[in-house]
Parts: structure tokens; C-alpha cells; sequence
């Protein structure tokens, strides 16, 4: 394409969307750069890339319908990670400066040296229509429910789209639950009161209260992974006896958060259970 | 000399409370497309050591140790049980099994999110 030549930003919208989903992506979506108001300061697009003007948001990278209905959680440990939907990302942030010769940075989907997103992608995801914050936490869509996103600021100014009207969580079987039993599947899977981290309350089909324990989430989903190495090596350095600490340094603990690290450098979800009983997509995730 | 930036434990004790009740750490009403008067963020960092009187590195020390030693060593054994335990659950009654005439009431409304 010729830098000469005025870009029509429509046409350049819809020839990524297309790259993106021919790559792999189940979705795509764009938020303008200056929406990310809630964001705090420091966390916003312009503070990744001076200039942005658009987020370009990708979702997909699913877990198989398999891997939800199997008995064994642990398919889910070194199968459902971010890096597919990154590596999609990563060639798209090429796309968008070798062929419009725009500025493309990729948000890095781990954390910041103070284990904070450097911008939250679930926010992106949101604010570019691909999704709406679950009680459960993760963003969801109408259709295919969970799935991971990665997220591309850019200096091009593309067409960007709106929140949904509606939000996908609570489903109206959430809803009904709710109202009878006062919790909801996400809620029974894993409730606050008792050991688990969520809570929350609905009212009038919306969720109007929620409450997150992120460090106990973190002990699930990041189970075999560098929150548990830490802990497993505090305990072991801690032993004075040889034998007893060869045994806890080869123990199945210890020996699988290594393992783990090994199988993804970036993010990792080791826990989906307040996932695998949600309704939202889950007509997807039946199979014969 | 250090040979590398840590917290005091002194300090790290003093604090670690306060530094997680105002951070991120439990999340009450987070997310961030609530209503300004319904959303409670957390304070950042800097927000934080305004508030304490510390500084800011000190504050984001604090915070990552205090997040990591909420919970012990057996809450990681407890969450293999946990997800053990839910993911065989599920496999053998499956989300019906949750939530059945939740679901029979939809489909009868013709949502097309049921199982």
C-alpha cells in the first residue's frame, strides 16, 4: 500500500479483522485509545505507546470442549494458556506497521514488576464490544462464553466499537438460580464464605455486588506455578534435615511447579472451575 | 549492604495489613464499568504511600510479599483437592446436575445459552 496514497481506515479495519481471524482469532473488536478513563493513571495506552489511538482487541485461544468435560483438571494446566492468542497478536502488531505503517505495541500479557497488568486487557476487551466482566471475573462473550484475549496498542486510528448494550453475565439461568437459591453456579463452585473467592449479589438481572480474594485465586490458578514455587522453596530452605528436604524437593509438588514453568513463560490458568459450570457458550462446549 | 532491594521485616509487619486493605489484594465492586459511585478501585502504589507515609517502592514491596504470604503452603495443597474434587463433579453430573430446572425454565423462555 502506498504511504502516499490517504488510508481508508474502514477498509483497513476490516482487512485486520479478517487477518485476524484467518490467523486463528475467534474475535476481534477496537477501542479507542482515550476510553481507558477507569484505567489507572500509568495503565492506559497512551502510557504503553505515546500517540495511541486505538486498542485492537483479539479473543479466542478456547479450551476444547474435551478439555472442559474431562475428569482430569490438569489437561487444562499446560493446555489453556495466552501464549496462542499472543502469538496471533505478535503477527498482527507486524501487520499493522509493515503494511499501514503505523506504530503497533503488543501488551505484554504477564505483569509488571509490581504483579500488575501493564493494561488491562480485560478492560480492553471490554471496551471493544468482545465481552463483559462475569461475576466470576473473566470477560465473556454472548456466544462462546470464557476465552483468552491479547490486546495491540497503535497510533492508527481505526473505527473502534462500543461496550455491549448488554452484558453476558448474569445469564437468565443465573438469574432465576439466584433469585431461588441465592448463589449461582460460579458462586457454589467457589464462595468466599467458605474458602473460595468469589461473592456477590444480583439485582434485577444485573450483577450488583461482587467480592474477589485475588491472593487465594491465585493459590488455584497459579497452583503449580511461581506463587507455589515461592512457597514450596520457603518451606524446604526451611528444613534442617537432608533427607526430609530431599524429600520435599522431589515431592510431586515441588517437581510438578517446575514442571508448569517449564510449559508457559507467560500466563496460565490452572483453575477453571468457576468457568467449567458457567452457562454463557456453554452450548459450545457440548460435543457427541 | 543489600545485595538486592527488600523490605525490613519490621516495616513489612507494621504495614503489610493496611498496604493490603487498600490495594487490589480483595476486591469489593472492582470492575471497572460499575457506576463511579458504585465502584470501589484500589488505591496505586504512590496513593498508597501518600496515605502511610511511605514510599512508593516501599509500598509496592509490601504489597507483592503481603499478596504472596496471605495464604501459606497448604492453601496450594488445598487447591489441588479443590479442583480435584470440582472437575470430577462436573464430568460425572455435569452443569445439569448444578442447575437443571434453572435450565429447563430457560430453554422453555427459548434462551439459546442453556444446556
Amino acid at each position: 500500500m502506498s504511504a502516499a496514497r490517504p488510508l481508508d481506515f474502514d477498509a483497513a479495519r476490516a482487512d485486520l479483522d479478517a487477518t485476524a481471524r484467518r490467523s486463528g482469532a475467534l474475535l476481534t473488536g477496537v477501542a479507542a485509545a482515550d476510553a481507558f478513563d477507569a484505567a489507572p493513571e500509568g495503565r492506559r495506552p497512551g502510557d504503553v505507546l505515546p500517540r495511541a489511538r486505538s486498542v485492537f482487541v483479539l479473543g479466542g485461544a478456547q479450551p476444547r470442549a474435551g478439555d472442559w468435560a474431562s475428569p482430569n483438571y490438569q489437561h487444562m494446566e499446560v493446555t489453556t494458556t495466552s501464549d496462542r492468542i499472543q502469538t496471533i497478536a505478535l503477527k498482527m502488531a507486524h501487520v499493522i506497521e509493515d503494511r499501514y505503517g503505523y506504530y503497533a505495541v503488543c501488551v505484554p500479557p504477564g505483569v509488571d514488576r509490581g504483579q500488575q497488568p501493564f493494561v488491562s486487557i480485560a478492560l480492553a476487551a471490554e471496551l471493544a464490544g468482545c465481552g463483559s466482566r462475569s461475576l466470576a471475573g473473566p470477560v465473556l462473550h454472548h456466544e462462546y462464553g470464557f476465552m483468552y484475549y491479547a490486546a495491540i496498542v497503535t497510533t492508527l486510528p481505526l473505527p473502534a466499537n462500543r461496550p455491549l448494550d448488554a452484558p453476558a453475565c448474569p445469564a437468565p439461568e443465573c438469574v432465576d438460580m439466584y433469585a431461588e437459591a441465592g448463589t449461582t453456579p460460579c458462586l457454589k463452585a467457589c464462595p468466599i464464605e467458605d474458602g473460595g473467592c468469589l461473592g456477590g449479589r444480583i439485582e434485577d438481572a444485573r450483577v450488583a455486588e461482587r467480592r474477589y480474594d485475588a491472593a487465594r485465586c491465585a493459590t488455584r490458578v497459579q497452583n503449580y506455578w511461581v506463587p507455589g514455587f515461592q512457597h514450596a522453596l520457603k518451606e524446604t530452605l526451611k528444613e534442617p534435615d537432608p533427607e526430609k528436604q530431599k524429600m520435599m524437593l522431589f515431592s510431586s509438588l515441588f517437581t510438578r511447579t517446575l514442571w508448569s514453568m517449564t510449559y508457559s513463560n507467560v500466563s496460565q490458568g490452572q483453575c477453571a472451575e468457576c468457568m467449567r459450570v458457567c452457562p454463557v457458550g456453554s452450548a459450545r462446549r457440548r460435543k457427541q | 549492604m543489600m545485595s538486592f532491594f527488600f523490605v525490613d521485616p519490621e516495616i513489612y509487619r507494621k504495614y503489610k495489613d493496611e498496604v493490603l486493605a487498600l490495594s487490589h489484594a480483595v476486591q469489593v465492586d472492582f470492575q471497572e464499568h460499575l457506576p463511579k459511585d458504585q465502584r470501589h478501585p484500589a488505591l496505586s502504589d504512590r496513593e498508597i504511600g501518600e496515605r502511610l507515609g511511605l514510599d512508593e517502592r516501599v509500598v509496592r514491596e509490601i504489597r507483592c510479599v503481603a499478596e504472596r504470604d496471605k495464604y501459606g503452603v497448604e492453601e496450594f495443597e488445598a487447591a489441588v483437592r479443590f479442583k480435584d474434587r470440582a472437575c470430577r463433579d462436573y464430568a460425572r453430573r455435569g452443569m445439569s446436575a448444578v442447575m437443571k430446572k434453572y435450565v429447563d425454565k430457560s430453554k422453555d423462555r427459548g434462551s439459546d445459552q442453556s444446556e
